[in-house]
């Protein structure tokens, strides 16, 4: 396969690098490597505390801008009417790199410093506008609804009563004889507290005044019909208005204490009526104004938001990108004596031209002369695993890697899934007309595939979306299971020429069909369709299919392990391990599978002995070797072709167990037996540390950050006994175990058929055969309900059910004999994975 | 009398098939994952077809319906 590119077999080739980036460069040499993407850093100072890192003041700057940023874009989202926020591919960017990017840094650090400073502002006005009209709202209230008691109370001069008992006269009566010597104008003597309180606190505060007060009081209050909305939280408060009549100073001194204490507030009425009309067209004109003002606050706000949102993409963009730059910034190790910063990571080897043109493009940008060097490092450490992937590959990839990521350089599984995936999974799905709805529906997202991809999908949306190819293979595999099934929406096709004949039936007999000698070439023959036994056909058919494709999924996994033996120089492992997995698992389920093809291909209607039964047979074959009955065979010769696979089998258990550790047994003594000793964590200290042998050495110096840990390879003899010991029991339980599991195959095939048949009978089958107008809208009716449990419960449910099957197939039964999954995931900086992240 | 024989045919078809594909894609860097998936495409297919075809060559069981549609 071809050399020059990279493929998904294995993962990339990955080297080590070492930059040697001069201080002043260094901002916009990570700014550029991260838009390439190609580089992950290793932290060179793990020692540090992340305060004491180099650029902590300016991470705490960036900090601040993120904080206004991220307060802008909670204010804009607290508006109610929304505020447009200019989307960043349409946002012209800010340039951040360059012999200007200090400037452009220190620009927007003020502009944000001040557009807060004015959010903040008008934010408080407008707050504190909002209490003024709140409370010239219930001014107002409150001067309208005393006005209303005043001329209630002047009305009722007339009849109050007299009393003997002067003390206990009513208290208007006093005020009575003091009308009849002022000119005509109402007065009244009477003190009174007027004001608002909550409604729900108005009777406790009547009960209170009145015990306070020992009943020298009369209260009257009246509803305010509005509530009132408190702006901050929108809640609704009810108040009612309150007028209290009282006599003498310390009485209304103490019902002003308890109106104070039940938050009650009170408002200054004036008695005369003149002055209150006064009041009340002070209030009125100061209500107005202040209205005028509020709205003018808001539209002001509403605009210097609008000027925000216009650029508030690109800065939220800056500030993250900053910061990444700042924080890998900090990984690097400063060379005090060539003052410079030393950078290390990993990249793909492939790469590395491409880093050096973006090393070069940032010097230039710069404007400095002096360009970052790149030079490889050697080492013994394992690097990051890396797959390039497509849009296309992406998703098997991801799916596959969630079991876990491909040591360095192993096989990949995730190249197979792409089709093994989608194909088990229409095993279990198969059905034309459900195939057809998923592959239209990955299809129409795959069309809108960038308008789709720039939006806010939500996670369940998202992540259909992101699997948009996958589901389009499953579509795909599916509608060919189904042609195969013959089956499409629970209804068969009669493509091709029958096999059976049914003869004329009379009355309501069983009609048994005829062979005609026909095979229907493609799928299962139409006639099985609503037959009697055709469950019984299909069981056995599908049973046998999942068989044989399991065994064959297992052989080709098993057989992945030989180029990772290879590759990694095990050659032992291809005949103390491939070997006899191979012979073990082909004698005996191997031997099944044959078997089942050949009963298939013998006429057993011409033969002499009766089709015997293929699982006897193989339990038979393990329990009582050598005893084949003569009627029961399946072929002549029989029993001693058993037997020899059974030994074989059996040879197969020690091998596996033994020569590996075997053979490192005697490694292990022809290493001792020359006089080396094992490096180990007991090995003396060395007499020259690695930074001295650097510093000696100019160009390839030893990674810095090898020193500071070593991989330990103990090579421990027990270790190795008891892993193979594990080994060989997974292997052949597993063998028993995950060919029995495939029979998920057909267990899934059958319910989705079965799922599907009783939808349609149901539903459709009772509806359409009604006559006349009432046929055609039971019709519509029953057709769209069934078209809806067709999409949710056939194709939702059942296609998430059978992608999970098929996920675990992929995963136990398949990885297990050939997927190591050691190796972590290269993780680039990269500008764009920020986007995504957000 | 139908026979087993057409299983043989297509899946000489099939390898045919499998290596004018191998031969035919363009180098480049999708070229292993071309390849391969043509050549799984083709041995998938193959075979699942070759067991449904293979289950109705001699068949064990006749169909009965009990009820004329």
């Amino acid at each position: 396969m071809g050399d020059e590119y990279p493929t998904l077999f294995r993962s990339e080739q990955m080297s080590l690098v070492q930059l040697i980036v001069p201080t002043e460069v260094a901002h916009d040499t990570i700014a550029e490597l991260g838009e390439l993407g190609n580089v992950q850093f290793k932290d060179l100072n793990p020692n540090v505390n992340p305060f004491q890192r180099s650029f902590v003041g300016e991470i705490r700057r960036i900090d601040e801008m993120a904080r206004r940023v991220r307060f802008f874009a909670s204010q804009i989202e607290k508006e109610k009417e929304p505020i447009p926020i200019r989307p960043l591919y349409d946002s012209a960017p800010l340039v951040t790199v360059g012999p200007r990017a200090a400037q452009t840094i220190d620009e927007l650090d003020v502009k944000l410093a001040e557009h807060e400073a004015r959010l903040t502002q008008m934010n408080e006005s407008y707050q504190l506008l909002s209490e003024r009209l709140r409370e010239l709202v219930e001014a107002r209230h409150v001067l309208r609804e005393t006005a209303v008691f005043f001329e209630q109370a002047a009305t009722r001069e007339t009849e109050v009563r007299n009393s003997l008992d002067d003390s206990s006269a009513p208290l208007l009566q006093h005020d009575d004889r003091e009308q009849q010597y002022s000119s005509g104008e109402l007065q009244f003597d009477l003190e009174f507290v007027a004001g608002t309180i909550d409604r729900a606190r108005l009777s406790t505060f009547e009960r209170v005044l009145w015990r306070v007060l020992r009943g020298n009081l009369y209260m009257n209050y009246i509803d305010i019909q509005e509530p009132f909305v408190d702006p901050a939280t929108g809640a609704e408060t009810r108040k009612n208005v309150f007028i209290i009549f009282a006599h003498g100073d310390i009485l209304l001194g103490k019902i002003r204490k308890v109106a104070e204490s039940m938050g009650a507030t009170i408002y200054p009425i004036d008695v005369n009526a003149d002055k209150r009309a006064d009041s009340m067209r002070e209030v009125t004109g100061r209500l107005e104004d202040l209205q005028i003002v509020l709205y003018n606050t808001g539209a002001s706000r509403r605009t210097e938001l609008t000027t925000i949102g216009e650029s508030l993409a690109s800065w939220q963009d800056v500030v993250a990108k900053e910061k990444l730059i700042y924080e890998t910034l900090n990984l690097l190790n400063y060379d005090v004596r060539r003052k410079t910063l030393l950078a290390e990571g990993w990249c793909p080897t492939r790469d590395i031209p491409q880093i050096q043109l973006a090393l070069r493009h940032a010097t230039e940008e710069s404007g400095t002369n002096v360009p970052p060097i790149l030079h490889e490092l050697r080492t013994n450490r394992t690097p990051p695993t890396f797959h390039r992937t497509s849009k296309f590959t992406e998703g098997f990839q991801t799916i596959m890697d969630a079991y876990g990521i491909a040591t360095y350089q192993e096989v990949n599984p995730g190249l197979f899934a792409v089709i093994t995936f989608p194909f088990l999974f229409a095993v279990m799905f198969g059905d034309i007309g459900h195939g057809f709805i998923i592959f239209f529906a990955a299809l129409s997202m795959i069309l809108f595939e960038r308008k789709l991809g720039k939006a806010d999908l939500g996670e369940i949306f998202g992540t259909f979306f992101f699997g948009r190819y996958i589901i389009l293979l499953m579509g795909v595999f599916s509608i060919y299971t189904g042609f195969l099934y013959n089956d499409i929406f629970s209804k068969s096709l009669h493509l091709f020429h029958s096999g059976w004949d049914f003869p004329e039936q009379h009355g309501n007999e069983t009609v048994v069909g005829a062979s005609n000698g026909h095979t229907y070439p493609f799928g299962i023959d139409p006639a099985w369709h609503g037959a009697e036994n055709g469950l019984l056909f299909t069981n056995s058919y599908k049973m046998k299919m999942s068989i044989v494709l399991g065994v064959i999924h297992m052989t080709f996994a098993v057989c992945l392990q030989v180029p990772n033996h290879i590759r990694f120089k095990r050659y032992s492992d291809i005949y103390t391990n491939f070997i006899p997995q191979m012979i073990f698992l082909q004698s005996i389920f191997g031997y099944l599978v044959i078997c089942i093809i050949y009963k298939w291909t013998v006429d057993w209607s011409k033969a002499s002995t009766q089709p015997p039964s293929l699982l006897n047979m193989l339990i038979g074959m393990v329990l009582s070797p050598g005893q084949v009955e003569p009627e029961t065979q399946l072929y002549p010769g029989q029993s001693t072709v058993q037997i020899i696979l059974l030994l074989l089998a059996g040879v197969c258990v020690p091998w596996l167990l033994i020569t590996k550790p075997y053979l490192q047994y005697q490694e292990m003594k022809r290493v001792q037996g020359q006089g080396y000793i094992g490096l180990g964590a007991d090995d003396a200290p060395r007499l020259t540390d690695d930074t001295t042998l650097e510093g000696e050495e100019e160009g390839n110096g030893r990674a810095i950050a090898e020193a500071n840990d070593e991989e330990h390879e103990q090579h421990d003899f027990s270790e190795v006994v008891v892993h193979q010991v594990i080994h060989t029991i997974e292997f052949c339980l597993g063998c028993v175990s995950h060919t029995a599991s495939y029979l998920r195959l057909w267990a899934l095939s059958l319910a989705h058929a079965q799922l599907s048949e009783v939808l349609w009978n149901m539903t459709l089958a009772n509806v359409l055969g009604m006559p006349g107008l009432v046929g055609i809208v039971a019709l519509v009716i029953v057709g769209v309900l069934w078209l809806v449990l067709t999409i949710s419960i056939l194709c939702v449910m059942e296609g998430l059910s059978a992608f999970l099957h098929a996920l675990r197939l992929h995963w136990v039964e398949a990885n297990s004999k050939h997927y190591e999954a050691g190796g972590y995931q290269f993780v680039p900086l990269s500008f764009a994975r920020l986007n995504e992240k957000q | 009398m139908s026979s087993s024989l057409p299983a043989v045919y297509v899946l000489v078809l099939a390898i045919l098939a499998g290596s004018g594909g191998w031969v035919a894609t363009p180098k480049g860097p999708n070229q292993t994952l071309v390849r391969t998936s043509i050549l799984l495409t083709l041995a998938c297919c193959y075979l699942m077809w070759m067991v449904t075809y293979l289950a109705q060559v001699h068949p064990l069981e006749r169909p009965r319906l009990s009820v004329v549609e």
